[in-house]
């Protein structure tokens, strides 16, 4: 039976093996978002490293919102690496770091031109879910927050978080084939 | 799956592992010391006898990178549990809206301790909270709290 990826996130708590399991769902098309941003084959790999470095740091953050699936959580990673090193003009890894992993000499500097398109994805969905989706995702708000803050009810504020996530699931399961 | 990123996939797992068993290590450890130190204090008296403001004030820059260079001041709310800091002086955090993040707090073993969830879009104002109270209100998972850190996160 295949698990899902909230299933092997749960089992990582305890379990290597599982997070592996992640690795091997998502390394392809996590190399596949860095690769298309930074234009270098060295740095994506290297960014690649470092965004499944920090899933594990950041492993019992994970809720999830959206049946199952880990990918726009690991996209989110994956943004905040990307975008990270950019501002520090290094690639990030401090991850690695604390993880004791192999860290390859700096490939590249990182240039503002990887940002490039960096929130299409988020910012083709409609104002309501996009504001909900930073609200919750980004700002890690309660939904009474969220809903307090959009000025509608947390019943609410959930819908629209689980739709916008479900629309940024299949924008980037089709933008990363 | 490329060579490359089967080597990365490796390297990862090698890690996890270690971190994992590194990880439960210490947790036997932390309940062995609980333990000794449930039996030789008043549960009451546990919390607020050992942290001190100045420990929380400490605890937040040591937790967080950006917070690094600042010196926030901590007012108790609930002894031990929970503290209500504020940040003065030269303070520019590159994130331009801070309100409602959540950063972990680590101690001087270098531990995660707890965590603080930002009042305001400026960082200036935070609430603590320690222990698992931090975990209670989301700020980090059951895992996280205990963890060593070898420096201050990134985010």
């Amino acid at each position: 039976m295949i698990r899902s990826d909230a299933a092997l996130i749960s089992a990582s708590r305890t379990d290597a093996g599982a997070f592996r399991e992640l690795y091997d769902r998502y390394a392809e098309r996590v190399l596949g978002y860095h690769r298309r941003r930074s234009g270098d084959e060295d740095a994506a790999h290297e960014l690649t490293a470092e965004t499944f470095a920090q899933a594990w740091l950041v492993r019992a953050r994970f809720r999830d919102e959206c049946d199952g699936t880990a990918g726009p959580w690991l996209f989110g990673i994956a943004r905040n690496v990307l975008l990270h090193s950019v501002r520090r003009h290094a690639l990030e890894q401090s991850a690695r770091e604390r993880l004791g992993m192999q860290i390859e000499p700096p490939p590249a500097v990182p240039e503002e031109t990887w940002l490039d398109g960096l929130d299409e994805a988020l910012d083709a969905l409609p104002d309501t879910q996009r504001e909900a989706i930073r609200l919750r995702i980004e700002d890690d708000l309660e939904y009474d927050e969220v809903a307090a803050t959009l000025g509608t009810t947390p019943a609410a504020a959930r819908v629209r978080v689980h739709r916008g996530l479900t629309a940024l699931r299949t924008r980037l399961t089709k933008e990363t084939r | 799956m490329t060579d490359r990123l089967e080597a990365i996939g490796n390297d990862l797992e090698r890690a996890t592992g270690r971190s994992l068993r590194a990880h439960q290590r210490r947790r036997r450890r932390i309940l062995t010391g609980a333990v000794s130190v449930a039996l030789l204090v008043p549960g009451a008296a546990v919390a607020g006898s050992l942290l001190t403001t100045d420990d929380v004030e400490r605890s937040m820059p040591a937790g967080t990178k950006f917070l690094v260079g600042t010196t926030p001041e901590c007012e108790t709310v609930k002894e031990g549990v929970e503290y209500h800091c504020t940040i003065h002086g030269d303070f520019t955090p590159e994130v331009a809206d801070l309100k409602g993040t959540v950063e972990p707090s680590v101690d001087a073993t270098s531990h995660v301790n707890g965590g603080c969830r930002s009042l305001r879009s400026d960082g200036r104002e935070w609430r603590c909270y320690i222990g698992q109270e931090a975990v209670r209100q989301k700020i980090i998972g059951p895992d996280f709290l205990g963890e060593y850190s070898s420096g201050p996160g990134v985010g």
